[in-house]
């Protein structure tokens, strides 16, 4: 009787673990596959492989129907299918001793045009010529680099390195990038249009902001969302808080919320958009502590927060219905934490390294 | 350089680059601007604009899996085998690791798990 109410209790564990409304996950992993993982069954059930190699970040297009996968062996970009989870185009832009290196990016609305940050690598005669790091816009039908530009001057601190995130409104005319600054360019110049003092806020040992495959959002189209820090002109004390872009107009309010500790992860938004978390980490290396910060989206506040023992590395994420909160990265696993209790659940066996790629997540 | 005299082709190139390029140094300083293959200069890492450092592993110099950023141990993935492909492809300490973007783009194909089959992973000779 004892093992029968224990194996019921076991069974109701892991079915407690089960995000009400399961979704898929497509996760990059090493050598050279993407992982669907099957919330419901907490099992990867299938792997994509991708001919061009090695995937380094993912992006969803705003219909939730392709996925763009970048891919660094080759520095190709495989679109994925979200429904069939086939692949449906694949190219690689290194072509003999010509290559180019960029992580993530973006595809426009009518999914053309993807737009990045590009380093171009030429053979010459007695040595490799490496260019700065350029506005790079890729064609996707054609398969090609079919455009780049100087990133200005003032800029380049800004989002010249490659953990930047974009985003394209959804008229296809702006293009935004979220660094150190948030830049708008005009897509057609590839000129800086407006720059805003807001920071993506940058972790030590968190790796979601960045790479361009894991920008949260509200998920209406148009509107992003997101924590950024903001310093006052005048001592300048970092505070943390929250920005909402709308993406055509190009107009945004930011609401501080409290001084910005060490580190914050990306800001993960329940369904219903009223409810978000992120992962808020102090001190570094041996010392350092991380912890689930809970916010009410109504009143811009934080309700809850509880430590957890973080990785030395890790990402963060969030299952498709907000019930469930992710920490994975660096690993094999994915470590899953109720999001009303802030409590580990379950750790489900992925049985392969997860890559920098990221977390996609489609009904 | 006036005692050396280019005997092959290329050798030749490389003075006609020498020449074009030091002929635009002197234009440049007729016209009181600087050409642009005279921008760059030798700058620290740590500095910011951070330099641009193409991706691969030659550039990149760092003590080894013993230790973390800070001298310890704490700051490491554990185990460290969690950590092994990450640095794999970036190359963040690539005495010990295969450099995936230059020249061992396969060292992973054998191994999907670092921490459990790492012994599927082959030795590099360079």
């Amino acid at each position: 009787m004892q093992k029968i109410r224990f194996v019921l209790a076991a069974g109701l564990a892991a079915l407690a673990t089960i995000p009400t409304h399961a979704a898929t996950l497509f996760m990059g992993a090493y050598p050279d596959v993407l992982l669907v993982f099957d919330e419901g069954k907490g099992a990867v059930t299938q792997k994509i492989k991708l001919d061009t190699g090695l995937p380094t970040a993912m992006s969803l297009s705003d219909d939730g129907k392709r996925i763009y996968v970048s891919t660094i062996t080759t520095s190709g970009i495989e679109v994925i299918d979200a429904a069939s989870r086939q692949v449906v185009s694949k190219f690689s832009l290194n072509d003999g001793p010509y290559r180019v290196r960029f992580y993530g990016g973006v595809a426009d609305p009518a999914g053309r045009y993807f737009y990045t940050i590009v380093t171009k690598i030429d053979k010459e005669m007695d040595r490799y010529k490496v260019s700065k790091p350029l506005y790079g816009v890729i064609d996707l039908k054609l398969g090609k680099l079919v455009r780049t530009a100087e990133i200005e001057k003032e800029d380049e601190k800004a989002i010249g390195g490659f953990r930047v995130a974009f985003k394209v409104s959804g008229d296809g005319k702006y293009l935004y990038a979220f660094g150190e600054k948030v830049i708008v360019i005009d897509t057609a110049t590839l000129k800086a249009t407006d720059r805003i003092d807001l920071a993506r806020p940058e972790g030590t040992g968190l790796e979601n902001v960045g790479f361009g495959g894991s920008l949260e959002t509200l998920r209406t189209p148009g509107q992003y969302v997101s924590l950024f820090n903001a310093a006052d002109p005048y001592i300048h004390s970092k505070m943390f808080g929250l920005a909402r872009f709308d993406l055509n107009s190009r107009q945004f309010d930011f609401t501080p919320i409290g001084p910005a500790p060490a580190a914050m992860a990306s800001l993960e938004i329940t369904p219903d958009g009223k409810q978000a978390y992120t992962v808020v980490t102090n001190g570094t290396l041996g010392s350092k502590r991380c912890e689930f910060w809970h916010m009410d989206l109504s009143t811009n506040a934080v309700v809850d927060k509880a430590e957890f023992p973080c990785r030395s590395r890790f990402r963060f994420g969030m299952s498709m219905d907000g019930a469930k909160l992710y920490i994975y990265g660096a690993s094999f696993d994915i470590e899953v934490y109720d999001a009303k209790t802030l409590k580990l659940e379950a750790t489900w066996d992925l049985g392969n390294d997860a890559t920098g790629a990221g977390m996609v997540a489609v009904p | 350089m006036k005692h050396l005299r280019a005997i092959n082709k290329k050798a030749r190139r490389i003075d006609d680059a020498v020449t074009q390029m030091e002929a635009a140094i002197e234009a440049a300083a007729t016209s009181g601007t600087t050409p642009s293959d005279m921008e760059e200069d030798v700058v620290a890492l740590q500095q910011a604009p951070r330099p641009h450092v193409p991706m691969g592993c030659t550039l990149s110099f760092s003590p080894g899996w013993e230790v973390d950023a800070g001298g310890g141990t704490a700051g490491l993935c554990q185990p460290v085998e969690r950590d092994i492909y990450d640095c794999y492809v970036t190359c963040f300490w690539p005495v010990q690791v295969p450099d995936h973007v230059n020249y061992s783009p396969d060292w992973a194909s054998n191994c999907a798990t670092a921490t459990k089959d790492w012994r599927n992973l082959d030795l590099v000779f360079p």
